[in-house]
């Protein structure tokens, strides 16, 4: 009887630590939570401007910058000229190179394919020009 | 000395916790910080590709245009008058966010240009037109 009731406050001082167990389930749910919901986005894109924006840049849609047409059938027309797609980057180039610091407007015609648009604005990055707006018209 | 030795026996029975909970704390603690609460469209989009398309940071909020025109967010069809509302709520919730606008390489340009007037109008700052990294030309 008295070995017992040693063994007993002995079982009590067992338990000076708090019990791990609970929170230890808790915390496993919480990670299983967050890794279940974890999405790592990857998503690629190129940054363009458009008049009136906010960010929208001094250089580009002001005076003096180039204007690259879409028509909607995709024809690109640069200086009143059409140009391949692909021959974009060097259009750009030697233009950039005759006036630098000016930036590239894009007017595309509202039913011109966005393809088109992302492949002139990548022509364009190519062609070593970031400052560009997005423009809309007819 | 007996019941001693009795006891030590008893508590040695189970496995120790603490460093299984640091480590399961420390996983915790990084996929609380690297989750991100990503606006995903819901449908699939076949982007155009582009050479020189960059990474986008914190693009979490996504608008996607699909090929004949219908605008999706939040895995909802939104008319293009009611975005600016859906928009604003989100820009609200997570004003960090930037926009990436996930346009299918078919879609018109006009579609886009007012979902970019949209977003701009709202607020946020940081938009950009979505491409898969790629050969482009």
């Amino acid at each position: 009887m008295r070995l017992k009731r040693h063994g007993s406050t002995e079982h009590g001082e067992s338990s000076h630590g708090i019990d791990l167990a609970p929170m230890l389930d808790f915390v496993l749910n919480l990670l299983i939570f967050f890794i279940i919901t974890a999405v790592f986005v990857k998503e690629f894109g190129l940054q363009v401007s458009r008049p009136g924006g906010q960010v929208q840049t001094s250089a580009a849609a002001g005076e003096g910058s180039t204007a690259i047409r879409i028509l909607p059938g995709g024809e690109v027309f640069i200086d009143e000229r059409i140009v391949d797609v692909r021959a974009v980057s060097a259009n750009i180039e030697r233009i950039h190179a005759v006036t630098p610091s000016k930036g590239v407007l894009i007017i595309a015609d509202q039913e011109s394919a966005t393809g088109v648009l992302i492949q002139v604005v990548d022509q364009i990055h190519l062609g070593g020009v970031y400052d560009i707006t997005f423009a809309t018209g007819r | 000395m007996q019941s001693r030795q009795h006891s030590a026996e008893s508590e040695d029975h189970g496995i120790d916790l603490a460093p299984m909970l640091d480590f399961v704390l420390n996983l915790l603690i990084f996929f609380i910080i690297t989750t991100s609460f990503v606006k995903d469209p819901g449908v699939s989009i076949s982007r155009a590709q582009a050479a020189t398309a960059e990474h986008r940071a914190n693009g979490n909020l996504l608008v996607a245009i699909r090929e004949n025109n219908e605008i999706w967010i939040d895995r909802k069809r939104v008319d293009i008058r009611e975005l600016r509302a859906i928009l604003e709520r989100l820009h609200i919730e997570r004003p960090d966010d930037a926009a990436v606008i996930v346009a299918d390489k078919a879609s018109r340009a006009g579609v886009v240009a007012q979902v970019m007037d949209e977003v701009q109008m709202v607020g946020i700052k940081d938009v950009s037109i979505a491409a898969a990294p790629g050969e482009g030309g």
